[in-house]
């Protein structure tokens, strides 16, 4: 069984590998996001402005850095997917097949990945660091308790799309919600601007909201704003989400299986 | 030559009455792009507040002369991708074989191109940018002058053009290299950032290529700074950039169909 | 009579990246991509007269669509020459244009969401057409056509055989002189194939259009075309009449015999038994060394038969054997 999802993301990762030219102009796009948010950053902090501030400009800079680099690793084609499917009537017979679709899906999704981690993560890095130096960890430690957050960062993501996907099922006319929620996720991770700098007001509510645990809580344990202890609450905090987000996509899939299997379509 | 500007007057407004029809056959799936692209430049220019506040202005931008800023960016960009939409799928179109059919018809290409699709749903991205910029103003202290309104209508038309001739330009590349370059959201993540955001923050060199290689700095930031007095990191053209725009925008427009027009050349159609 | 298209000498060449295979392939193709050129087009000279329809034939990759789209105006061909109506289509498109009209039975031009009048009309503004040509026009071929029924219908709900007629209406509304049909038929039923081979025949006879056609279906050649024009690794391999082609490439008849009774020696000089079903047997004989009535009494004379019949060949067995004979070396 397992082998069949291996299969599905090795061949994701070859077919990505093929496709030189998009490959540079996803770097080079990358890269100049990157440049320009740093800019930003350092015309901000420019004079001495900021020095009050519990983050530096190092520390902006690595955030902003790792932040972009993990977007373009967190890819999550399963909304499109779903939507499409589902667009063109697939998921009907897709349901029939004999494994698990969200697993194939995800299996798709991890293969694009790993193939992004090599031809687009590491690159961004390693041109980022020609011009700002390489983004440090904080300390080891701060580095070994990234990682596994990133997972649970890209579970939360992962799961979030593919709700977003469902919606397609009920209301499909309405086009592709995915955008949308893109474009919160973009502002309410603190992807482009840490949520620490934003106005108490919106910092408290977005502490009850999924967002956050997937962009800001791996990047501050990284740069060191989060604490061992805190960066363990905090992981027990995604891992909760990603409990509930789950259980929510079971219910809905099953409803929306149910649902077609009996329309036929 | 007037009969002939009559038949492309003609074509293209048939070309625009047919687009717009076939986009309201699904008027519902506007809504997403409703939603979206509000969200997306709101927050963009609520980010924008969010450092300001906290830090100091940028480069000697305030909040409000970065509104006004945003707002003419995003606006150039909204009536472009009403208009000029097509050029995005240049490459698409080569490798598909997409200008066949155009070819096929007794009319020029690159018109057939542009004119055979007007974007209508562009007109949501002009809805923000309309917005942000009208409270740029009014907090900037924009003056509504005929003369001011008039370079803002030149303004607008050169930055149009340089839009115009940059993805015509990149979308060119596929002639040559026969492949789908995804170019399109390397430009856009280009403009977006050096025409909604002071270009100034960039090192000189940054300002250097935006301003005399790749004009893009013509499109908003220079007019803007002009209009509000702001500094614009020491770029003194005489005279305006109301007519330093428009002039930059024709000789890239210019350039960019004579890429086009040997770019075709190399056309192959692909498929079978 | 002078030609209607004149091409001499054509030649296009295309550059080919090999990808290969494996992880290992990737990266390799990734980095280095190799390169091969190769000719479509390998020096094709024909030459086509007005009111003619023409079949242009040969297997997939042949360089058919490549020649047509050369002569089109939409490739540019590496050498060689293209006159159409007198004119070349690489320096002067629209003029040759005007005068073409072209079907790709694969890729329609009409907009998929709008009614089939809508297309039309701008292509009435494309191409220039008067009102009152383009009303007469439109009402005739709507009436050969049988377009009536769909005319208001969006393009999207057409069956293929109703789209291919909205097609091919829209590529006769400019009333071209010479109409380039790629594939016209592909997937359709038998009565829309009917109705579009009994316009082409109209069209030819009543405003002289020349047609050029490429298929794979061999009924469309035998029953349209008067010439047909065999293209095998971007070479023409035959050109000609329809029957002096089948006649030179298919020297065989078959004569089929069903026999009373079971005989043991059927063997006859100057013919081979290649088939037998029970009382059944196929025979086969070259035409040059023996006619059907010779070899007919020769065996009537042998054995008890019951029933004769002598099969012709037909133009599927001609082209079979034509790619069979330069298939690639």
């Amino acid at each position: 069984m397992l082998q069949a999802y291996w299969y599905i993301t090795k061949m994701k990762l070859l077919t990505n590998l093929t496709y030189r030219f998009e490959v540079f102009t996803a770097v080079a796009t990358n890269l100049i996001l990157t440049l320009a948010s740093v800019f930003l950053w350092q015309t901000a902090y420019k004079g001495g402005s900021g020095a009050v501030e519990t983050l530096t400009l190092q520390d902006v800079t690595t955030y902003t850095i790792l932040s972009i680099t993990l977007s373009t690793i967190f890819v999550c084609g399963v909304q499109d997917t779903i939507y499409y499917k589902i667009r063109e009537g697939q998921i009907v017979t897709d349901f029939y097949r004999p494994i698990p679709l969200l697993a194939c899906y995800l299996a798709d999704d991890i293969g694009d990945m790993l193939s992004s981690l090599m031809n687009k993560a590491l690159p961004l890095i390693m041109f980022a660091s020609i011009f700002f130096g390489i983004p440090w960890p904080a300390s080891f430690q701060s580095f070994l308790l990234f990682l596994p957050s990133c997972l649970l960062s890209y579970a939360i993501l992962w799961l979030l799309s593919a709700l977003v996907g469902l919606i397609a099922f009920w209301v499909m006319e309405l086009g592709n919600m995915g955008m949308v929620k893109d474009s919160i996720v973009r502002v309410l991770s603190g992807s482009i601007v840490p949520l620490w700098f934003f106005p108490d007001s919106v910092q408290t509510v977005s502490k009850f909201l999924p967002f956050q645990y997937t962009y800001q809580t791996p990047l501050g344990i990284y740069i060191g704003n989060t604490n061992a202890g805190d960066a363990l609450t905090a992981m027990s905090v995604q891992a909760a989400w990603i409990v509930i987000l789950f259980l929510f996509l079971a219910a809905g899939w099953a409803r929306t299986k149910k649902k077609t299997l009996i329309q036929g379509g | 030559m007037v009969s002939s500007i009559k038949h492309y007057v003609s074509v293209a407004s048939c070309f625009a009455r047919l687009a717009v029809q076939r986009q309201l056959e699904y008027p519902l799936f506007l809504f997403s792009w409703l939603l979206m692209i509000p969200i997306q430049y709101f927050s963009g220019i609520w980010m924008l507040k969010i450092i300001v506040d906290r830090f100091q202005p940028l480069n000697g931008w305030d909040f409000p002369q970065l509104t006004f800023l945003y707002g003419l960016g995003l606006i150039s960009h909204g009536i472009f991708v009403v208009f000029f939409i097509n050029t995005w799928s240049i490459d698409h179109m080569v490798i598909n074989g997409g200008f066949d059919r155009l070819l096929l018809r007794p009319m020029n290409v690159f018109f057939q191109l542009i004119a055979s699709y007007v974007n209508f749903i562009g007109l949501i991205d002009c809805i923000p940018g309309i917005i942000i910029f009208i409270y740029g103003c009014e907090i900037a202290g924009f003056e509504w002058s005929l003369v001011n309104i008039g370079k803002l209508i030149l303004v607008l038309i050169g930055g149009i053009l340089i839009r115009a001739a940059m993805f015509t330009g990149l979308g060119a590349i596929a002639f040559w290299t026969k492949r789908n370059g995804s170019m399109v959201s390397f430009a856009l993540t280009m403009l977006e950032r050096a025409t909604m955001y002071p270009l100034s923050m960039y090192p000189y060199f940054l300002q250097a290529l935006f301003t005399f290689v790749i004009p893009i700095g013509f499109i908003s930031f220079y007019p803007a700074a002009e209009f509000l007095g702001t500094d614009n990191g020491g770029l003194e053209l005489p005279l305006s950039f109301a007519l330093w725009t428009p002039v930059a925008g024709l000789v890239c427009f210019l350039l960019a169909s004579v890429i086009f027009r040997y770019g075709m050349k190399n056309y192959e159609s692909a498929g079978s | 009579m002078e030609a209607v298209i004149e091409v001499k000498d054509l030649v296009k060449e295309y550059i080919i990246v090999k990808k290969e295979s494996g992880l290992r392939g990737s990266l390799k193709s990734l980095l280095f991509p190799k390169k091969t050129k190769f000719n479509g087009v390998n020096g094709i000279s024909f030459s086509i007269a007005p009111g003619e329809i023409v079949g242009y034939i040969g297997p997939n990759g042949a360089g058919k669509s490549t020649t047509i789209k050369m002569l089109t105006g939409i490739l540019h061909p590496t050498a060689g020459s293209i006159k159409v109506c007198g004119i070349s289509p690489q320096a002067d498109r629209k003029a040759v244009v005007r005068k073409l009209g072209v079907v790709f039975g694969q890729r329609t031009q009409l907009y998929w969401d709008l009614r089939l009048g809508e297309s039309f009309e701008l292509l009435r503004r494309i191409y220039q057409i008067d009102k009152a040509a383009y009303e007469e026009n439109l009402a005739v071929l709507t009436e050969v056509l049988k377009l009536h029924d769909f005319m208001n219908t969006p393009v999207r709900q057409l069956s293929l055989g109703q789209r291919m007629r909205g097609d091919i209406a829209a590529a006769m509304l400019h009333s071209p002189s010479v109409l380039f049909l790629d594939e016209p038929t592909i997937g359709l039923d038998a009565d829309a194939k009917h109705a579009i081979r009994n316009f082409i025949k109209e069209i030819n006879r009543t405003r002289k259009v020349t047609v050029i056609l490429t298929t794979h279906d061999l009924d469309d050649v035998e029953l349209l075309c008067s010439r047909i024009i065999v293209v095998n690794n971007g070479k023409i391999v035959e050109d000609g009449p329809i029957d002096s082609i089948i006649h030179k490439l298919t020297p065989h008849r078959m004569l089929v015999v069903e026999l009373q009774e079971p005989c043991d020696d059927l063997s006859t000089p100057n013919a081979t038994v290649i088939k037998q079903e029970g009382l059944k047997i196929w025979y086969q004989f070259e035409k040059d060394l023996v006619s059907a009535p010779e070899l007919i009494a020769a065996l009537s004379q042998k054995l008890p038969i019951q029933d004769i019949s002598v099969k012709e060949p037909n133009v599927e067995d001609a082209i079979r054997e034509v790619y069979k004979t330069t298939a690639t070396v």
